[in-house]
């Protein structure tokens, strides 16, 4: 029995000392980005010649990354909601289709983009005449970031959706609500959690994104471009007194964020 | 009240073939048979939770096969009962009358009356995780019974309790029965709860209907031997005991 119990406490031990390694090798990298940040080029940032361009840089991540996650939360819960709820031919092809965006490289990405939705793209020319232009344009920001961090949303919700017994929405339709109502009623409400929980990381990896900018919007210039083009301008303390602002503002909406989902 | 005829329906690789069932007004039909064999997928049907592939389910008269389920009048209480997690029991119970335009006060008054009935009205204001398997079973049968349906689908509604909750949900259902008279299709796998509750009893082998007769003449009916076979198994133990 006592035998059991050292062995059950050296198997914690173990655990503990291998999550520690992993939480380490993760926050390391951020402690070291605050420690080594050059407080006066920092200030330079916020309060210099250079601070209009930062602000704006800012504006246009935190811009971007919402009217993405937006369009998302509407085309996306519905799908997520189809795919876990309904089985119909070629479901598995739209599930793949909805991960391929996690499989690509960022550039690959951005040139598929193109391609599709570009203004020489297969849409391109309807878009256009529309006033739709992606090619350095906002929406191109938009689009890039709400393209790669789909599947995050769409994922998270299926999966959210899939958790809820159908019964309940069965005994709904049988107590006079119909297929909407029951959704809305019921499903939707109980998948709160998974939604929001979809929208953080969904949000994260859109804001995170940088190589298919590079491809299909490098202006208006989102934080990251921006960190990207100090670094070959001015230098790694510039682009590392950037990415520590940047990497406060986005932790501290993460934390908020991850606080108000549990 | 219902009339299945003709009736295919498939999930997955499982075909249920009803060639004809009928359900009286007020009766109390007991669906039995082993697990796997189509027991749910029958009051699916009827519920209309799942649509045919050939046949007709006539419900009071009315060809009710195509309707969706809120146009059937009918209410399920599934095996797990199926509770609205995120609504208090009092909101639980009112929500089908809320669907039917009832003002919030009056709906809520109305659950109240019926959980008074069952013997849950302190249980009103509480949340479903917080219940016994006893009370979410009185919860869902006042929930379905508060919007006065003309069909009472009852998915293994005791399967779920402990022996002596079984015997008392058994009372209450046949309480409820004998005061509302309303129809009921009961499926189980359970002799005991078929022969306390059932008018006519239903039984389902590999997917088709087998028979339907009496209590009684299921027990004579050589359907029956398995379960009798059981019991005998088991008495033979406990004596030995």
């Amino acid at each position: 029995m006592r035998r059991g119990a050292h062995r059950l406490e050296a198997a914690l031990l173990v655990l503990a000392a291998l999550s520690s390694l992993l939480v380490l090798f993760l926050a390391l990298p951020i402690a070291a980005l605050y420690l080594k940040v050059d407080p006066h080029v920092a200030s330079r940032l916020l309060g210099g010649p250079l601070r209009g361009e930062v602000v704006s840089a800012f504006k246009v991540s935190l811009l971007a990354s919402a009217a993405a996650l937006s369009g998302l939360l509407v085309l996306g819960i519905p799908l997520a909601y189809t795919l876990a709820r309904l089985d119909f031919p070629g479901k598995r092809l739209v599930e793949a289709l909805v991960d391929i965006p996690l499989a690509l490289p960022h550039t690959v990405a951005g040139i598929m983009i193109l391609e599709a939705y570009g203004s020489r793209g297969l849409l391109g020319g309807g878009l256009s005449r529309l006033g739709l232009v992606l090619e350095d344009h906002f929406l191109g920001v938009v689009a890039v970031m709400a393209f790669v961090s789909a599947p995050l949303l769409v994922d998270t919700v299926k999966v959210g959706f899939q958790s809820i017994p159908e019964s309940l929405e069965a005994v709904a339709r049988t107590l006079g609500a119909s297929r909407l109502r029951a959704f809305l009623d019921i499903s939707l409400p109980l998948a709160l959690r998974s939604i929001a929980a979809g929208s953080l990381l969904a949000w994260a990896r859109g804001l995170s994104e940088v190589g298919a900018l590079l491809v299909v919007a490098y202006y208006p210039k989102t934080v990251n471009i921006l960190i990207l083009e100090y670094l070959s301008i001015y230098g790694l303390p510039y682009a590392a007194a950037l990415a520590a602002i940047y990497a406060a503002l986005a932790l501290g909406v993460f934390t908020a964020l991850r606080v108000l989902v549990s | 009240m219902i009339v299945v005829e003709d009736l295919l329906v498939e999930a997955g690789d499982f075909r249920l073939e009803v060639e004809r069932l009928e359900v009286g007004e007020g009766e109390y039909l007991v669906v039995l048979g082993p697990s796997g064999v189509g027991k749910t997928l029958l009051l699916h049907a009827i519920a209309g939770l799942v649509m045919p592939r050939r046949g007709r389910i006539l419900i009071g008269g009315r060809d009710a096969t195509y309707l969706p389920p809120e146009a059937r009048g009918v209410a399920l209480v599934p095996q797990d009962y199926a509770l609205f997690p995120h609504m208090t029991v009092a909101e639980n119970i009112a929500y089908g009358l809320r669907l039917r335009g009832i003002p919030r006060g009056e709906a809520l008054e109305r659950a109240r009356a019926i959980a008074e009935r069952l013997g849950i009205a302190h249980l009103l204001g509480r949340k479903p995780g917080t219940l016994s398997g006893g009370e979410r079973q009185r919860v869902a049968l006042a929930r379905a019974l508060v919007v006065e349906p003309r069909v009472l689908l009852l998915d293994e509604p005791l399967s779920s309790l402990d022996p002596r909750a079984r015997i008392e949900g058994r009372r209450l259902l046949a309480q409820l029965h004998e005061r509302l008279r309303f129809t009921a299709v009961h499926v189980t796998h359970s002799l005991p709860e078929a022969l306390a509750l059932a008018d006519r009893v239903a039984y389902l082998e590999s997917g088709r209907l087998a028979c339907t007769c009496s209590p009684r003449g299921f027990l004579e009916s050589p359907y029956a031997e398995p379960y009798l076979e059981e019991l005998s198994l088991l008495r033979g133990g406990s004596m030995e005991r």
